[in-house]
């Protein structure tokens, strides 16, 4: 296993009588990309400002490569940190807000400016060297940012909603650039958001948190693919969350009742307990059956109902489907599939393969 | 209707205006005027009463006023700045009861000020300290309310981010005042100063406890001259310290002051 460089160890942080946070165990190996994701209040700021070293834990201990950080201000801790509202320094010019730290560490005149060089050059800005940051647009002031925190090379970089304050189109080439450069540098990113979309385009390890505690954590894939609460299910992605009650076990799997309903599904995997109360399912894996043979849907759970809305995506299309009075699903389909639509209020045939219903508790 | 609005606001501005610059004007125009006695509809120009300024009865109290003003400038600021810093910034325990203890000589009258700081110094036998050590020290305790205020509002719209930026950056606690809050909050503590200038400039009611006699601030030889004569040099007094006080303001600006304070300063 490769060196920690972040270790959590059972931090706990609470203000009076309320935890923000709870138990928090967390391991982060060098050079990885960890986002930690959640609604807000969900104690992922806490966090982050604990690692920083803004608030101390409560109950529990931090290390930063080994050594515990208890009692180590933020100052000697050798971190970066990137904030949601860059937080430039408005009386510096952007050459001398990115030799800040530097100078804080006594790193020769010479060096710095070799370094602050190359470090705006990692960000495309060497021309606006000269600029203070009030002259630059929001995503040129979070590049000036980036490269603020990471001229004195930290060893791991923590980043704050960074990208939260741009717009669309900046914010997705942002993703690439930022993760672009961790892998150059081989430097431990530590990203706190909560848009599920970033985390899941960045992040080697997604740390889902939900109420000061943590929810599931493991890679972008596995969460996808295998959420262990309703609530993994819905943050991460777009999901049916279907009520569901006796489960029976039939050959090649199990068989569950949908609460206040005739129907059944069938699905492929073990539950984690014997007694699921929610069966999730995928929109993209809701299949629409139009032309498809019949053999092929045998080992299909085969829903029919009556087609309510088609909303344009785009790229895909959403459609909202009324099963039974108690049930309605949500199925996406690619834009170019259209015509296997029947017209809005007619009915319709979906496919739900076994394999895509994950039968959980919580 | 938004036109009568309109109407009335610039009406009333320009109302105002007048009032505050007319008897200036009365004031030039009198220190301009020929003859002997005070008029504002001079007969004809003349500089002859700034000649008679050019003397040590009154370049003597010029220089104590200017030499006062800049100390209590200095003297406030230092004090002023540190004691907002350690109230608003670092937010020490029971820091708004420190505050308001600060602020307090606003609610107290100046005379009754000036006989109290008079009767404090004889009881402890100091009256060796009236004159220009009394004045500064009083003169400071007025002004220190002005440049806490100005020092702590400026480092209540200081974006703690920054100093947490700083922090992560290595910056030491001092390092962090020295290097990111000072020049953040310089146009609010030059302000202050400004106006610590100022105060203590133009003060008769303190003062007038204070000065030794024959070694008189400015305002308080206005006053002594005023009891026994009412001529043109006293205009062209004020109309020589006005302008005297118009170039202080504009050095402050200079450093950074006043406007950068009105646009909101460098955030």
């Amino acid at each position: 296993m490769s060196e920690l460089d972040i270790e959590l160890v059972c931090v706990t942080k609470s203000f009076g009588a309320i935890s923000v946070v709870r138990d928090i165990d967390l391991q982060i190996p060098k050079g990885e990309f960890v986002s930690i994701l959640g609604p807000s209040g969900c104690g992922k700021t806490t966090t982050l400002n604990m690692i920083a070293g803004f608030n101390q834990p409560s109950r529990g201990d931090i290390r930063i490569r080994g050594r515990s950080q208890v009692n180590v201000p933020p100052e000697g801790r050798n971190i970066g940190l990137v904030f949601q509202n860059y937080a430039l320094f408005p009386h510096m010019t952007v050459a001398e807000n990115v030799a800040f730290g530097l100078k804080m560490k006594r790193t020769p005149k010479i060096e710095i400016a070799s370094i602050v060089q190359s470090s705006l050059r990692s960000v495309h800005l060497e021309q606006l060297a000269d600029r203070y940051p009030k002259e630059l647009s929001g995503g040129q002031q979070q590049r000036v940012a980036l490269a603020r925190a990471l001229a004195p090379r930290p060893s791991v970089l923590l980043l704050d909603e960074p990208l939260s304050n741009l717009d669309l189109k900046l914010r997705e080439s942002m993703r690439g650039e930022l993760k672009d450069i961790q892998r150059e540098l081989n430097m431990t990113f530590v990203y706190v958001t909560h848009d599920q979309e970033e985390a899941m385009a960045m992040s080697d390890r997604i740390v889902v948190m939900s109420n000061g505690v943590i929810a599931q954590q493991g890679k972008p894939e596995a969460l996808y693919r295998h959420p262990v609460s309703t609530f993994v299910a819905d943050f991460i992605g777009r999901s049916n969350i279907i009520s569901v009650e006796r489960m029976v076990k039939r050959s090649g799997g199990y068989e569950v009742l949908v609460t206040g309903s005739e129907i059944t599904l069938r699905a492929a995997v073990a539950p984690a307990q014997a007694t699921p109360q929610y069966g999730v399912i995928r929109l993209e894996d809701v299949l629409v059956l139009g032309d498809t043979p019949l053999a092929a849907q045998d080992n299909l759970n085969v829903l029919e109902g009556r087609l309510d809305r088609v909303t344009n995506l785009g790229a895909s299309l959403e459609l909202s489907i009324q099963i039974s009075s108690g049930l309605s699903l949500y199925a996406a389909i690619r834009s170019a599939e259209v015509g296997i639509l029947p017209a809005t209020g007619k009915p319709i045939r979906l496919g739900i393969d076994p394999s895509a219903v994950t039968l959980l508790n919580e | 209707m938004n036109r009568l609005i309109s109407f009335s606001f610039w009406f009333s501005l320009v109302l105002v205006l007048a009032f505050i610059t007319l008897p200036l004007l009365v004031v030039v125009a009198a220190s301009l005027s020929p003859t002997a006695d005070v008029t504002f509809r001079p007969s004809a120009w003349t500089l002859r009463w700034y000649q008679d300024l050019i003397s040590q009865r009154w370049l003597a109290p010029f220089a104590l006023s200017v030499k006062i003003a800049i100390a209590v400038s200095l003297i406030s600021g230092i004090i002023g700045t540190l004691a907002a810093y350690i109230v608003a910034f670092e937010r020490i325990p029971g820091g708004s009861a420190v505050m308001a203890a600060l602020l307090s000589p606003l609610s107290v009258p100046q005379i009754v000020k000036g006989v109290a700081i008079v009767l404090f110094l004889s009881v402890l036998g100091l009256q060796p300290l009236l004159g220009t050590p009394s004045l500064i020290a009083a003169h400071c305790v007025l002004a220190l309310p002005f440049v806490i205020r100005m020092a702590a509002t400026a480092i209540a719209n200081f974006d703690g981010n920054l100093d947490r930026a700083g922090q992560v950056l290595g910056a030491s606690r001092w390092q962090r005042a020295q290097y990111i809050l000072l020049p953040a909050i310089k146009p609010g503590v030059l302000s202050g100063m400004t106006f610590a200038f100022i105060i203590s400039f133009n003060n008769i009611p303190l003062s007038v406890f204070l000065v030794r006699p024959g070694d008189t601030t400015l305002p308080i030889t206005v006053i002594n001259y005023l009891e026994y004569s009412l001529d043109p040099v006293l205009a062209a007094v004020n109309v020589a310290s006005m302008i005297f006080i118009l170039f202080v303001i504009l050095a402050f600006e200079k450093f950074g002051g006043f406007s950068a304070q009105l646009h909101g300063g460098s955030k």
